[in-house]
């Protein structure tokens, strides 16, 4: 269990504002936010590698905010893995035994478990220059959970891999945490990772906690245009808001619930606005007619710009869908969504 | 068939060239003329003087000396500076750069100053029965004092070369700095304080213009060189200074040759 | 873009610069680069005079070199550095290591004696004396040195001193006592470096000509005239120390037998400037020049100066004869 209170740090280049969250035992917890939001600097802050300027750090009901890092519980696993060169897989793996009294017949039982659920028994001999980038964070992984510690740091652990492994490896991860009594902490800048792994996450933007919570909470109802554009609503639009009415331009959008005082904008997810060559026929729902403005090629699925009334849409088509619609730009369109996927903020 | 490379030689390449040879032929020629000066029987008869003997192996002594402890104090200032980020760090490193720039007779005459009753830290190192002026304590003070910058720029080097966060992961797994600094730092660093100890060394040997200030006796041996060139003349002083150069040369090959080889597999 | 006619131009500039800068040798004005080696203890006053001499002849440049007066011999016979004057601390110098190989003349201009030299922080400086400095030099704790015999007359005068006081005090076994307790380590080629370490407080006491130390303002422990190798009136006296330095050669000896201190000068044979060479000399020989500055630096001349033979004198050249009478 995690609580940081009110924490300041200070850097030549940056600074970390009044942070404060909180995270239960066990829980796999990931702190989202652009490059250079400060994601590392908070990471080794709570592993006492960074010096705060104020505020305070608790880990299972313990200050360790004076406290030096060798004595806080707490492993972190870098980017770049950081194995020690000179050290054979194995030796890198129990460097950190001898400093925790941990009973000797546990400790290899336990050495002997991550070898063989990281799939690391033929490498122990090797040095760290003669693994691959997903050999060398599966040592890492071993080496940070041997000492049993209260909390595992995770910086980035999926941006130096090949695309295709990550889902073995966030399975790894998972099954990893499952089978540790540690508290999972995981930076990334990748919304998805997120979403697949996490119980509850933060938000960070330039220093400061923009919005924590249940991840799914982060998703649907994002508490500012930043974490909005952040977690993927593209549709983030300034609407005069009225009962449950909002007029974007010459539109009336109808929403599902009355949306709270100081709303002032609306969104909704690219995901849930329907495109068809005919209006659909449901009454609840919002039914637009407009033109296809752009269609942007991202890999398997599209994005398609949808203007109506000269208000750009952003829908996400796949392939399929966009044949049979015979979309192309210019070509009329109707755009439908449901008046619950209407997120006021 | 050998096949050879088509080489493409342009102007540039053979400016480069020249100027290569040029640097090579100004170090190479002059002390080659001074190795084969001499005959082999004036080099062994050389050897047999004692005070000649004596004199080089002092040299060695106090030199390594000097090496040795720049190595204990300057290594956790080399690391700190490596390390650190504080206000008054360019300042620190300007000042231990000092000893680069100051001209060697200051040098001694500085120390002396310091070394004698006038000055109040000689007065506690003579009540110490600690004794400067023309004495071995006083030629390592000497030789420390211009040798320093060399050991700590470079082993600071071999430092900033090793990733912090080899160190903080180790200390996150418990380590504490200390054990940190021995069982990863120094292991991956050892090389760069070797290079720093030969170039400590290898500008204490060759130091004079401070020495001669400090002490004249004992004579390290770029003393009794200049003292024998001074009173008989090339001929004489000529042996002296081969057998010094031999010397340096084998100690500063030897140590290369361990700093540069290739590591063993774990 | 350089032109012909731009490459020519330059190059007749740079001609002209050139030609500029040649010594133009016009008349008998001296002029050009004098060299001279001279005793350390001499610094001070050649000095002076030298400042004195370029005001009166500005086109001439004299290049001073102080060391010991056999180092500086030996740079004129064995290392064959140019040389156009050299003065000695001791004229017998001259007559052993130059004579005739270098120099055919040898001029005594001034006298000195030697004194024991210390600052107010040498251990026993308020007790030292005349009657007890030998006492006080053989005190544990007491640093004190000399110059390099081999190197320079007033090393090895300083061990002079010290016999002629085992004979003067009559204390046999005296000499060996008092030389026991100076090591190698206290010895500097010159005895000018001495100054500095008593200075800085790294040596308590120091065996100098009397000028050097009333230069440096030192204090110093006058001797009685008998062993202070100052008064010529004990020379039968001073004859009785004798002290063995290194010779012509390495591995040769010659033996220094004690006299009142009497510095020599002497015109290097075959000088690069003979001209300037004579000129200074004249100088330095004149009562109203050099003398008149080493008598105001502490360093009785004579007046006026002298060399030992009739022939001798006749050797000299003609505008120094009026400044030289012959004695001996």
């Amino acid at each position: 269990m995690i609580t940081i209170a009110h924490l300041h740090v200070h850097l030549l280049s940056f600074d970390l504002i009044d942070i404060c969250l909180h995270i239960e035992a066990n829980e796999f917890f990931t702190l989202i936010g652009p490059t250079g939001a400060g994601k590392t600097v908070l990471l080794e802050a709570i592993a006492g590698l960074t010096p705060v300027q104020k505020g305070q750090i608790i880990i299972q009901n313990r200050n360790v905010t004076s406290l030096t890092p060798e004595k806080r519980g707490v492993s972190i696993l870098y980017q770049d893995h950081a194995l020690f060169p000179h050290l054979s897989v194995i030796n890198n793996i129990t460097y950190g035994l001898r400093y925790h009294p941990i009973d000797e017949k546990r400790a290899r039982q336990r050495i002997q478990e991550l070898i063989e659920l990281l799939n690391l028994s033929h490498l122990l001999k090797r040095l760290p220059a003669h693994l691959s980038g997903g050999e060398k964070q599966r040592v890492g992984l071993a080496r940070a959970l041997a000492v049993e510690p209260q909390v595992l740091l995770l910086d980035e652990p999926f941006s130096a891999l090949d695309p295709n492994f990550k889902a073995d490896i966030r399975n790894s991860l998972k099954s990893l945490h499952q089978n540790s009594t540690a508290t999972f902490l995981m930076v990334t800048h990748d919304f998805a990772d997120a979403l697949s792994l996490a119980d509850r996450s933060a938000v960070i933007h330039q220093g400061r906690i923009e919005q924590s919570g249940k991840i799914e909470d982060i998703f649907e109802k994002p508490v500012s245009p930043f974490v909005a554009d952040f977690v993927g609503m593209k549709n983030l639009f300034p609407a005069v808001l009225n009962g449950t009415v909002a007029s974007l331009g010459s539109l009336k959008i109808k929403l599902s619930q009355k949306p709270s005082d100081h709303s002032r904008s609306i969104a909704i997810r690219p995901e849930e606005i329907i495109l068809t060559k005919n209006p659909s026929s449901s009454g609840s729902w919002n039914v637009f007619k407009g033109s296809v403005a752009k269609i942007i090629p991202q890999g398997f699925i599209y994005e398609i710009h949808v203007d109506v009334g000269h208000i750009i849409f952003k829908a996400m088509v796949g392939k399929n869908t966009l044949f049979q619609l015979g979309l192309t730009e210019g070509s009329d369109v109707y755009i439908s969504f449901r008046p619950e996927a209407v997120h006021s903020l | 068939m050998k096949l050879q490379t088509i080489k493409i030689r342009e102007p540039f390449f053979w400016f480069t060239v020249s100027c290569s040879a040029i640097i090579l032929a100004f170090i190479l020629i002059p002390l080659i003329e001074l190795m084969t000066a001499p005959s082999a029987d004036v080099l062994l008869e050389t050897l047999k003087d004692r005070d000649v003997v004596r004199s080089i192996w002092l040299s060695i002594y106090t030199s390594g000396s000097a090496a040795l402890i720049s190595f204990f104090f300057g290594t956790p200032l080399a690391f700190m500076l490596a390390r650190s980020e504080f206000r008054g760090k360019r300042f620190i490193e300007s000042i231990i750069d000092l000893p680069i720039v100051i001209p060697h007779p200051v040098i001694g005459i500085a120390i002396l100053s310091v070394a004698g009753k006038n000055h109040l830290l000689g007065r506690w190192m003579e009540a110490l029965g600690i004794r400067i002026m023309g004495s071995p304590t006083g030629i390592i003070t000497v030789l420390t004092f211009v040798g320093l910058p060399f050991y700590i720029n470079a082993v600071k080097d071999g430092f900033e070369g090793i990733p912090q966060r080899l160190e903080n992961v180790s200390r996150s797994l418990g380590a504490s700095m200390f054990s940190t600094f021995f069982r990863i730092t120094f292991p991956l660093a050892w090389r760069s304080m070797v290079v720093g100890f030969i170039m400590c060394g290898a500008r204490a040997i060759s130091e004079f213009g401070a020495v001669v200030i400090v002490a004249y006796h004992p004579m390290i041996a770029p003393v009794m060189i200049y003292e024998r060139f001074e009173s008989y003349g090339l001929k004489y002083s000529q042996p002296i200074a081969v057998w010094l150069v031999a010397i340096c040369l084998l100690l500063f090959f030897l140590l290369r040759w361990v700093a540069l080889s290739k590591p063993r597999e774990a | 873009m350089m032109t012909k006619l731009m490459i020519k131009k330059v190059c007749i500039v740079l001609l002209l610069l050139v030609a500029f800068q040649l010594p133009i040798i016009a008349g008998a004005e001296p002029s050009g680069k004098l060299v001279m080696f001279h005793a350390g203890s001499l610094s001070v006053p050649f000095e002076a005079m030298e400042k004195n001499f370029e005001k009166m002849y500005p086109k001439v440049d004299l290049q001073r070199e102080g060391s010991g007066s056999q180092q500086a011999a030996r740079k004129i016979t064995d290392l064959k550095k140019p040389c156009d004057i050299m003065a000695s601390a001791d004229y017998t110098v001259i007559d052993k290591l130059l004579i005739p190989a270098a120099a055919e003349m040898n001029i005594r201009f001034a006298t000195n004696q030697l004194v024991l030299c210390y600052t107010e922080r040498s251990k026993y400086a308020a007790e030292v004396n005349a009657n007890n400095w030998y006492e006080i030099l053989q005190r544990k704790g007491v640093v004190w040195g000399h110059s390099d015999p081999n190197l320079d007359p007033c090393g090895y005068r300083s061990l002079m001193v010290i016999q002629l006081a085992e004979k003067y005090h009559k204390i046999p076994g005296l000499y060996d006592k008092v030389i026991a307790n100076r090591p190698k380590e206290n010895i500097r080629p010159k005895s000018v470096e001495l100054i500095s370490l008593l200075q800085t407080g790294n040596m308590d006491y120091a065996w100098e000509y009397r000028s050097v130390a009333v230069q440096h303002k030192l204090r110093y422990v006058v001797l009685p005239d008998e062993i202070n190798l100052g008064n010529y009136k004990h020379d039968k006296f001073y004859e009785q120390a004798k002290v063995q330095v290194t010779g012509k050669k390495p591995g040769t000896f010659m033996t220094m037998t004690g006299g009142s201190v009497t510095y020599g000068i002497t015109l290097i044979k075959n000088t690069p400037n003979r001209e300037a060479a004579i000129a200074f000399l004249k100088y330095v020989l004149d009562p109203k020049g050099g003398l008149k500055v080493l008598d105001e630096m502490g360093q009785p001349p004579f007046v006026p100066c002298r060399v030992p033979t009739a022939a001798m004198k006749d050797l000299l050249p003609n505008e120094l004869q009026k400044f030289v009478e012959v004695k001996n």
